[in-house]
């Protein structure tokens, strides 16, 4: 390996070392209790899908050359170069990760494979080898907030017709998505899709909130892509705008990463605290309704309703009983999955694999737990807060044929409100 | 046979121990020295007060309840090694001095010997049935892969210490009890090491200088492995709930 | 104006929710030569700036994007 790449590539472990990720490589006993907490591992049998083994790799690069014993040596501890074998290897264990954490909940040392994974992301970018299809996703929101003004008349004329919709839904000629609100309380972050804007709107207005819409999406494939200044720079749009609007709080949409993002990853990036409370539109909902400022009817929805955690708003969010209560407001069917909360399972669609052709076929087999759930439940509803894990999971509907429907529960709500175009809500997800 | 013992239970222990805390202590100090990671790392469930975390940590880390819900096969194996290990550990403290009260409490000298000499041959041999149930768990499948050369020279070690551990407790552990030992490692502790005649007749002195053998290269690699995970895994499971 | 422009590729989008429309885009721009068109029929009104971003970011070339009644259809150029 050359000298100059391979001092780029050590650089970059360098430059990403911290406490946590040291304790990390120097303890974790290879023990494979975590074999059986990965989906991945779980539904290919492929052993470069154990998570111990994704972090070996990241490992043997550290021991090589940055552990005094690992230098002395080697063979002990299988330390290697970062060569394309590993490269290779280390390429798919890292993307194909889809960040849910189940491995760190079961590891009984709490191992953070996915914090490792950060670090190998940095490698495989520094290397020339991050995923393209994640690169292009964060250039491109890059992009659109670099030139607002270019995408500003797309934009409006989008929210136009979704103000046309909502007034449609709700019957108030009034209401409408609030643009470039001055003083508004909420700044609504969506995602790109009118899906994620029309039911929130619907709800907004009928709470009667005091609230604007970003003009930018609150998904963050400079996350996923694992580069922390694209992921910033992509993060620091709407939180410019926030800070330019003057509101108080954030809400991010349905979507598990926005959150964790905003919540947790924004003032690292930053190196500023966050200055807004950053709240999931779902607990602004199960507040509406617990406080009586919208009404939801239970019997509107038929059948019986289960709800599946995403990753990100649920073990690594905290967010695991606004969702049920929200969903159990507005149906008595409600059944959870086995196991459920933190211990859930990742659906097999997060990290942004869903936009990556090439785990195609790992993503789908990985879905294996997540469908032996959905059919042991007996539901015929699926409420689920997360684009990613809807994408995968309709998907897997198809495929296996389970005959669900997969909402978003927001959906769920504006569907269950007493409302003269109340079914128009569902029709995105339908 | 005496030289066996001079390198192996006298310079051998003084390497060891000298090894084994520096080394253990310049891990201590890298830990401590490396920044904090900038992104909380926490996962929920978790406690909402500084004294709940606390508690959560420890219970994750003793009883790692997580572990025993997606695996208790290993979690019992584990955990049956481990607790032993630390009762011999307490137990191999006799060589220091005698505990206090304990011995009154059971009548006697001798009774505190006969109790010590059961509570060693279960410990120890608990330890060697861990140990052989890891030994053979990574002889397969993917513990095989994951498994490198480190994980078995551990093993072969702790196989060694235990060994001979259990050697000394059942061949000699009839005779030779806790006040033997004690005269040596005393000495040692007071830098005039002897040895008591008791160890130099017979061959017990091969025995225990194996044992000796083992435990000093133990101690020795302690530090460079990952067995720094008796200290490591406190705090990165403290991380698990911030 | 469109009519005229031959199409080397059509890829019909509708019912798919941002970002996938460029990301079905993206992962077929290669499924043309150089100078080639895709022709992409989208739904969701997102794909109206995410396309067209997707397309400056990457050096490539949105060539038209029209919105027809309930639908937004996108003439791509692959300029490398």
């Amino acid at each position: 390996m050359e000298k100059v790449q391979l001092e780029t590539l050590t650089g970059v472990i360098d430059k990403k070392m911290n406490r946590q990720l040291k304790q990390y490589i120097d303890i974790c006993a290879r023990c494979a209790i975590c074999k059986d907490a990965c989906h991945q591992y779980v539904g290919t049998g492929d052993f470069k899908y154990l998570p111990a083994r994704r972090a070996e790799l990241i490992r043997q690069i550290y021991k090589r050359y940055f552990d005094k014993a690992g230098r002395f040596m080697p063979a002990l501890y299988e330390a290697r170069e970062p060569d394309d074998n590993l490269l290779d290897e280390l390429y798919d264990s890292t993307y194909a990760c889809t960040g849910c954490r189940r491995c760190m909940y079961y590891c009984p040392f709490s191992i953070d494979t996915a914090w490792i994974l950060s670090v190998a992301k940095a490698i495989l970018i520094a290397a020339g080898r991050g995923n393209e299809m994640l690169g292009q996703l964060a250039d491109a929101a890059i992009f659109k907030g670099d030139n607002a003004a270019m995408f500003e008349g797309v934009m409006l004329s989008g929210f136009d017709d979704i103000s046309e919709e909502v007034r449609a839904i709700t019957g108030d000629p009034e209401h409408r998505v609030h643009v470039n609100k001055e003083g508004a309380d909420v700044l609504y972050v969506a995602l790109a899709g009118a899906h994620s804007i029309r039911p929130a709107a619907v709800i907004f207005e009928e709470a009667g909130e005091n609230w604007t819409i970003s003009m930018f999406e609150a998904a963050n494939y400079g996350f996923f892509y694992g580069d922390t200044e694209k992921a910033r720079l992509i993060t620091k749009r709407y939180i410019d705008e926030a800070k330019r609007l003057g509101v108080k709080e954030i809400v991010v949409p349905e979507c598990g990463h926005a959150y964790r993002v905003a919540e947790f990853f924004y003032e690292a990036w930053s190196k500023e605290p966050m200055p807004f409370k950053v709240t999931h539109i779902l607990e602004k909902v199960d507040d509406y309704i617990k406080s009586g400022r919208i009404t939801v009817d239970k019997g509107l929805i038929e059948g019986k309703v289960t709800y599946h955690d995403p990753c990100q708003l649920g073990r690594n969010g905290g967010k695991f009983e606004q969702p049920r209560d929200i969903v159990k407001a507005v149906t008595d069917n409600f059944v959870d999955l086995t196991p459920n909360r933190a211990e859930q399972w990742c659906c097999g669609g997060g990290g942004g694999i869903v936009a990556m052709e090439e785990f195609k076929d790992v993503r789908l087999k990985s879905g294996a737990k997540k469908v032996e759930q959905l059919k042991a439940s007996g539901a015929s509803v699926l409420a689920c807060p997360c684009e990613n894990c809807r994408l995968q999971i309709e998907e897997l509907n198809e495929v296996h044929e389970l005959g669900m429907e997969i909402w978003q529960v927001i959906d769920l709500v504006v569907a269950a409100m007493p409302l003269p175009g109340n079914q128009k809500g569902a029709e995105a997800t339908e | 046979m005496e030289t066996y013992l001079w390198i192996t239970s006298v310079w051998g222990v003084y390497l060891g121990i000298a090894v084994f805390v520096l080394g253990m202590g310049l891990r201590i100090y890298q830990w401590a020295t490396t920044p904090k990671s900038p992104v909380r790392l926490g996962m929920f469930p978790k406690p909402a007060t500084k004294s709940g975390r606390f508690f959560k940590m420890l219970k994750d880390t003793l009883i790692a309840p997580h572990s025993a819900k997606i695996e208790p096969k290993m979690w019992i194996f584990a955990m049956i090694f481990h607790v032993a290990a630390l009762a011999a550990f307490v137990g191999h403290l006799r060589i220091l001095g005698e505990y206090p009260i304990l011995p009154e409490l059971l009548g006697g000298e001798h009774a505190m010997n006969t109790f010590a000499a059961y509570a060693g041959s279960i410990a120890g041999t608990l330890m060697l049935v861990g140990v052989i149930f890891w030994i053979v768990r990574r002889t397969f499948g993917p513990y095989k892969n994951l498994s490198v050369p480190e994980d078995y020279l551990l093993l072969f070690l702790l196989f060694g210490v235990i060994i001979m551990g259990d050697h000394l407790r059942f061949v000699y552990g009839g005779f030779i009890h806790a006040d033997t030992y004690q005269e040596w490692f005393r000495s040692l502790l007071a830098f005039k090491p002897m040895f008591p005649e008791k160890l130099l007749s017979g061959n017990v002195g091969w025995s225990l200088g194996t044992h000796m053998l083992f435990t000093d290269l133990f101690l020795i690699y302690f530090p460079f492995s990952k067995l720094v995970h008796t200290i490591g895994s406190f705090a990165a499971n403290y991380v698990r709930s911030e | 104006m469109s009519d005229e422009t031959k199409v080397d590729l059509e890829l019909d989008l509708k019912g798919l929710l941002c970002p996938l429309p460029m990301v079905k885009v993206s992962q077929n721009i290669n499924n043309v030569p150089v100078g080639g068109i895709i022709r992409a029929v989208a739904t969701d009104p997102g794909a109206m700036a995410d396309i067209p971003a997707w397309a400056q970011s990457t050096g490539n070339e949105v060539v038209s994007a029209d919105k027809q009644g309930s639908e937004f259809v996108f003439l791509v150029k692959r300029v490398k």
